[in-house]
């Protein structure tokens, strides 16, 4: 099951593009796309074990910052 | 490969990184993420002096794909526009399985190169890329049977061992071609003297290609460039083109390692010339 705070949207912010894309409503951030496997529980993924952000908001901590901080880099 | 290479004058291979598995046109807009895009971007790289691209897919909303066909359409659009750029095709996934992971090598005709991921990796703060050596194994013996040449990506010192150990499993062909990755968390420590261990310590005969994250994009290409080894430069591995300028394309990365190349004396590699360093 998709994590409850995923959404898609067109736009949000200064952002804008063609095809809806996977949408953070903890952050309030389009989430990388990495990440946005992760918000659908994707594969092995699952939001409530691997995503610090889905971790920190359910338990009703906040504050993790979104992708420009969590980010160390590619999948080369 | 050392810096005798350098002095004898070797060809630098410029690979260009155009699209990546991590972030999308949320953090750049400037990413290429259709086939189309990814084709056009094959080309203006090229057309810089790239001699390979190495390739990611991704859906229509940008988010990551692993599939033969979408590679194969990103394939059809390189080749339509590039002139004769060597493809090299990402197997990596963090989390995808194994089946997925194999499905990029799965084009008519396959890649020339492929990406293979020497060992684990983590991401964010619960994720790690596992890479055991059982999919390692499994992915170069796919490599192997489909004629296509394993660029080896070395994360970090550790992984340097796992080329050892690789060759010791498996009998690669030469030359050995295995990128050093420089960068924060997982990745060896962006330092020079790093670099110097990293090199020092690759198997005999082994060339290198060079991939520094973000700011480390341009000091270590040019390190590269002076210690004979190759470079990788593109978006997906860093987005600004100077502090707080967001580069404007792979493209315009590229152009600037081959002026660095040229004034340091030394010849950027066309495909054709590539082909022949690599053995392909």
């Amino acid at each position: 099951m998709a994590c409850p705070f995923l959404s898609y949207r067109s736009a949000a912010a200064d952002h804008e593009f063609d095809e809806p894309r996977a949408f953070c409503g903890a952050v309030e951030e389009f989430v990388q796309p990495m990440r946005a496997d992760v918000c659908n529980d994707r594969y092995d993924f699952d939001h409530a074990t691997h995503c610090e952000i889905y971790r920190e908001h359910a338990s009703g901590g906040g504050g993790v910052d979104g992708d420009a901080e969590a980010s160390e880099g590619g999948d080369p | 490969m050392t810096y005798a290479e350098y002095l004898s004058g070797e060809p630098v291979i410029v690979t260009a990184a155009l699209t990546g598995g991590v972030h999308g046109k949320e953090t750049t807009p400037h990413l290429p993420e259709t086939p189309e895009e990814i084709g056009r971007a094959a080309a203006a790289a090229e057309a810089a002096g790239a001699a390979v691209v190495h390739l990611h897919a991704r859906r229509e909303n940008g988010e990551r794909a692993f599939s033969a066909g979408r590679f194969q359409a990103i394939d059809e659009a390189v080749r339509r526009h590039a002139d004769d750029v060597i493809v090299q095709h990402s197997t990596g996934g963090t989390g995808a399985p194994l089946s997925e992971r194999r499905k990029p090598l799965g084009t008519d005709p396959p890649p020339e190169m492929a990406s293979l991921d020497m060992g684990p990796l983590n991401r964010y703060d619960h994720l790690t890329s596992e890479n055991t050596r059982g999919t390692v194994d499994a992915l170069y013996d796919e490599m192997q049977d489909r004629g296509i040449k394993p660029e080896l990506e070395v994360f970090n010192d550790g992984h340097r061992n796992e080329v050892h150990g690789l060759l010791d499993r498996r009998d690669l062909a030469d030359p050995v071609y295995a990128t050093l990755i420089f960068g924060p968390g997982t990745l060896t420590r962006p330092t020079p003297r790093n670099f110097l261990a990293a090199v020092e310590g690759l198997p005999d005969g082994a060339l290198f290609n060079t991939l520094g994250f973000g700011r480390h994009q341009l000091p270590f290409g040019t390190l590269g460039v002076l210690l004979g080894g190759h470079v990788r430069v593109g978006l997906e591995d860093n987005v600004y083109y100077r502090r707080g300028e967001l580069a404007e394309s792979s493209a315009q990365l590229v152009e600037r390692i081959v002026a660095v190349a040229e004034r340091l004396g030394r010849e950027v590699a066309t495909p054709a010339q590539a082909r022949e360093i690599l053995g392909l």
